[in-house]
């Protein structure tokens, strides 16, 4: 039996890792920082527990509807939306607050959603509710211990081989690097950018649809996730792929292990400032590599450390053998 | 001493106007602190309801336990449990002390102009040398924080359930109505106040220093701004404003809770308002506030005769109205209903005067060059786009 921080903290850190490679897809692509992205979440959310409360389907099963689900959003925010105002030459400032727009537009088409499933059919907690009780064991574990951080790894490795094997991978990373020299190159910058938006809706969805399999969900859930899904990508380095999976595996990892030392510690008041962590880890990685975890040379600091280590040994020696004599 | 009721079409429009002042007056003043962020500096501020609900949780929290010492009331060790009794205590003992409510009040703002403050600079510092991206996803996150932390951290304003606050407009419960009159008139001072200081700032060489490094901070820089410090004070001083409004909304309601508080309330709203009237233009601000207030006030008014008729709560038509008009003007009118414009400096016979030569020996042959009034060099920010496809 493991600790059920552990349990907890694989879960979190494979959600938030799918969650911030969504988020860094549409951020390299548009450049612009989705405000919305918790609101892709939350269509996962409802999306499963629509379904299971309905027809009694498992997340795992409506996981690939709420993929689709995702997307649509996704892309219509991004054609109907996003695309519209850059063409009319808005500022970042502009498109950032239209993100925030359509977030809250998101929030009142749920809020109303849920009115709806209650007046409609009888959903009393349709605005807030616990985990949905429809996972299997494996072990004396939760499935989704084993299934979201399976998915997150097969998604990773996919995706690596789609962005370095396959010729659309190839345009798709051109087309981020260089729009302007990818269409001198005749690649159809906009399909690739429509690829992208989807996909990022569909990993949200679909990560809210595992979400609602370990933690209580509601029309607030998305909005509140935005604090560790950007902590995320600012870790790994808004730009990259890879940084943000890792980016978001180290933020949910830390965010459970570290609240729950404290609450073993201190006492379980600790835990409402559990989100603390995440933004602890933003503040952090502002200030010490603003660039986020790609931007680090790993091998340089680690030969300077060694190299220093190695000195003060010899440093350290050199005064006991004097002492000695 | 009542304030009379004129009903027209069954809505009284005494009780309907002072209701609209109120939420305009609230509104307007927390928007010109945006304007002077977002609109003149290009400080993406999406954490506005953290200053805000800092400032109110604060005076809420402060005042009422200030008052418990100063009118020598016994809390019985815990003064948020016994919220109910202690309260009911206090309002007694200022219901006939005019001026210990006023102090009480004007403590109260300043503490939490004192916090706007603090938290401004604690939320602003990490980023504010990096791009607006970052500085716009920290202040979001750090208000997404700060809003759980009301919730769930019981000692400062109770957690969910929120306190009670010492009514300090207690003394004007003379009559029906007069209690709303005399918040509206400290409002009025207050926001009078802001409007005044955030136009004086705009028109001043201040203000097109605050345009400057908006526009382009590297010319800034190389003119010997320094755009970090602008940028950090800025910040401040928006957010201790913030604060003071925040008080003012504790004092009027006399209560202070968590849900009051939220990004859509006190972050977005404060926006739709800046983006609609038109940013960078004091009375744009004003107009827009009132254009949305109006709206509110309306869609509050017949929300109760319209609830019968829609299978939802009305609540959400405010996200949905306000997110389109937001959207729409975004993409029709970028420059908000009135845009922009070189902002007035000082009349030109008072630039001529300056431009005189100094009575100095010989020197006073010299000609003066003869410059424009106004050397303006306000570009639209247009020039900034991130999206070059299509």
């Amino acid at each position: 039996m493991l600790d059920p921080y552990v349990t907890s903290s694989v879960i979190y850190a494979s959600l938030f890792g799918l969650m911030a490679l969504g988020l860094t897809l549409t951020y390299i692509t548009t450049k612009v920082p989705n405000f919305a992205y918790g609101s892709f979440v939350a269509v996962g959310i409802y999306t499963s527990f629509v379904l299971y409360r309905l027809n009694g389907l498992s997340p795992y099963e409506s996981a690939p509807i709420a993929f689709g689900l995702g997307s649509v959003t996704a892309l219509a925010m991004y054609l109907g939306v996003l695309r519209v105002l850059a063409r009319r030459g808005s500022s970042l400032v502009s498109l950032m607050i239209a993100t925030i727009a359509i977030d809250i537009a998101f929030t009142g088409v749920l809020g109303i959603y849920s009115d709806y499933l209650t007046s409609h059919y009888g959903i009393v907690d349709s605005k807030f509710f616990f985990q949905l009780r429809d996972d299997f064991n494996l072990f004396g574990l939760p499935g989704v211990f084993f299934i979201a951080p399976s998915i997150l790894a097969i998604i990773t490795v996919v995706l690596y081989v789609f962005l370095t094997e396959t010729k659309f991978g190839v345009a798709l990373r051109a087309s981020v690097e260089n729009p302007n020299l990818a269409k001198v190159l005749g690649i159809n910058v906009e399909v690739v950018y429509v690829f992208a938006w989807s996909l990022a809706g569909g990993f949200a969805a679909m990560s809210g649809s595992f979400y609602d399999l370990w933690l209580p969900g509601g029309t607030a859930a998305g909005s509140n996730l935005i604090v560790e899904i950007f902590a995320a990508s600012v870790l790994g380095g808004l730009g990259s792929i890879y940084g943000a999976v890792l980016g978001g595996v180290i933020v949910g990892a830390t965010e459970i292990l570290v609240t729950g030392g404290l609450i073993d510690l201190v006492g379980s008041w600790v835990s409402i400032y559990q989100k603390g962590v995440p933004l602890a880890v933003m503040v952090v990685t502002l200030l010490v590599m603003p660039q986020g975890l790609v931007s680090v040379h790993w091998r340089k600091l680690s030969s300077r450390i060694r190299h220093v280590s190695i000195r003060s040994l010899e440093a350290k020696l050199v005064r006991i053998l004097r002492r000695e004599s | 001493m009542n304030v009379p009721a004129l009903p027209i079409f069954g809505i009284d429009i005494v009780a309907f106007s002072i209701s609209l002042a109120t939420a305009f007056a609230l509104f307007l003043a927390v928007s010109l602190t945006l304007n002077i962020e977002a609109g003149y500096t290009g400080i993406p501020n999406f954490g506005k309801v953290m200053f805000v609900a800092g400032g109110a949780a604060l005076a809420g929290s402060v005042s009422g336990r200030l008052a418990t010492l100063i009118l020598a009331i016994n809390t019985n060790g815990d003064y948020n449990t016994h919220i109910a009794q202690i309260i009911t205590k206090i309002n007694t003992g200022l219901s006939n002390n005019p001026i210990l409510s006023i102090e009480l009040l004007l403590t109260g703002v300043a503490l939490a102009a004192g916090i706007g403050g603090g938290l401004g600079l604690l939320a602003s510092y990490p980023a504010i040398r990096l791009r607006e991206d970052y500085l716009g996803m920290l202040l979001l996150a750090s208000a997404q924080l700060f809003q759980i932390f009301l919730g769930g951290y019981q000692p400062f304003i109770g957690g969910t359930q929120g306190i009670e606050v010492p009514d300090v407009f207690q003394w004007a419960e003379i009559g029906t109505g007069v209690r709303d009159v005399a918040v509206l008139g400290v409002l009025a001072i207050f926001v009078v106040l802001v409007y005044i200081y955030a136009e004086r700032m705009a028109r001043s060489p201040l203000g097109r220093t605050l345009r400057a490094v908006r526009d382009n901070e590297h010319a800034a820089r190389a003119l010997g701004k320094n755009d970090v410090a602008i940028r950090r004070n800025v910040i401040v001083i928006a957010s201790a404003i913030c604060g003071m409004a925040g008080a003012l909304i504790t004092f009027w309601v006399s209560s202070v809770g968590p849900d009051t508080w939220t990004r859509v309330t006190w972050t977005f709203w404060p926006w739709v308002i800046v983006i609609l009237g038109g940013a960078a233009n004091n009375a744009g601000v004003a107009l827009g506030a009132l254009v949305f207030t109006f709206i509110m006030e309306i869609i509050g008014q017949v929300k109760f005769s319209l609830q019968s008729y829609i299978p939802f709560d009305v609540n959400w038509l405010y996200y949905l109205v306000f997110a389109a008009m937001l959207l729409v003007t975004l993409a029709l009118r970028p420059g908000g209903i009135l845009p922009e414009k070189s902002s007035t400096t000082l009349p030109r016979y008072s630039v001529a005067k300056i431009m005189q030569p100094w009575p100095v020996s010989g020197w006073d042959k010299v000609q003066p060059v003869s410059r424009p009034a106004s050397a303006e060099s306000t570009v639209k920010p247009q020039s900034d786009s991130h999206h070059d496809s299509g």
